[in-house]
């Protein structure tokens, strides 16, 4: 599943060229903010299909494209939490604090604290609600790769258009 | 700790476990350079996960400004150099 970074590039290069030219940017009436739109559509589509369905979060992408459509859990996950922590001052105030008590304490705060940022990488996953743990881990491995490829090609082709626009002396 | 584990799996709340964690931070060293640069091999696994989740969000935030600028460069991308006819070709 894990692709070397240059060919994983090369994959994304040229089906983020292919989702660029259906863009249609030659047409001058296109405002800013739609050209954003499409740029940054155009890339993650790119950046899901050069994974060629191998992964969830790229299928999960592709199938809803717009990210703002994904609904968090972060404040049903802040609810447990608190319920978590509020469990953990009540055992504090009615049980008399031992060395093995303040163990305890501490442990539920921790787990609490993993619960609640699993959560929260699951709702940045594209599709990350579906997940168990374990796959959690692998595709969020594999989506920060195809996310720095994607950031490394945009400043590429950013710069190469700031030299293009200067003016030749 | 075996019943609070059952109790936990019953209520089904699932936590990732040490092994996992384990495996991830090896992974992600190489990516993070805030747990990189850190000598020791115990890191906690909610900075873990604190450390990912800033990240993969300033990632969104590179990807948000790198495709303003592009849209904003693009629009003007009209002069005669030779750059200009590749990017033109390619993408327009």
């Amino acid at each position: 599943m894990h692709l070397p970074h240059s060919t994983l590039k090369q994959e994304f290069v040229k089906k983020w060229i292919m989702g660029l030219q259906r863009c249609k940017f030659s047409n001058k009436n296109m405002s800013i903010f739609e050209r954003k739109k499409a740029i940054k559509l155009s890339a993650d589509t790119a950046m899901a299909s050069a994974r060629k369905g191998l992964t969830c979060w790229s299928r999960a992408l592709i199938s809803t494209p717009d990210r703002s459509a994904v609904p968090t859990t972060t404040r049903r996950a802040s609810l447990a939490c608190k319920k978590i922590v509020k469990r953990s001052r009540r055992i504090r105030r009615t049980a008399k604090c031992g060395a093995a008590r303040k163990r305890q304490i501490t442990r539920s705060i921790a787990q609490c604290l993993v619960w609640k940022r699993t959560q929260i990488l699951k709702s940045l996953i594209p599709g990350g609600e579906f997940m168990n743990e374990v796959c959690l881990i692998e595709e969020t491995l594999d989506y920060i790769t195809s996310l720095r490829v994607q950031v490394d090609v945009m400043r590429s082709l950013a710069s190469a258009s700031v030299r293009a626009s200067e003016p030749h002396n | 700790m075996s019943s609070r584990r059952s109790r936990q799996s019953a209520a089904g709340v699932s936590r990732i476990s040490d092994d996992q964690i384990i495996e991830l931070v090896s992974k992600l060293r190489q990516l993070l350079p805030e747990i990189r640069d850190r000598r020791s091999d115990k890191v906690s696994a909610s900075k873990v996960l604190q450390e990912t989740c800033n990240y993969i969000r300033s990632l969104h935030r590179e990807v948000d400004d790198l495709s303003e600028r592009l849209s904003q460069l693009l629009a003007t991308i009209d002069a005669d150099s030779a750059e200009a006819a590749i990017i033109r070709s390619l993408i327009m």
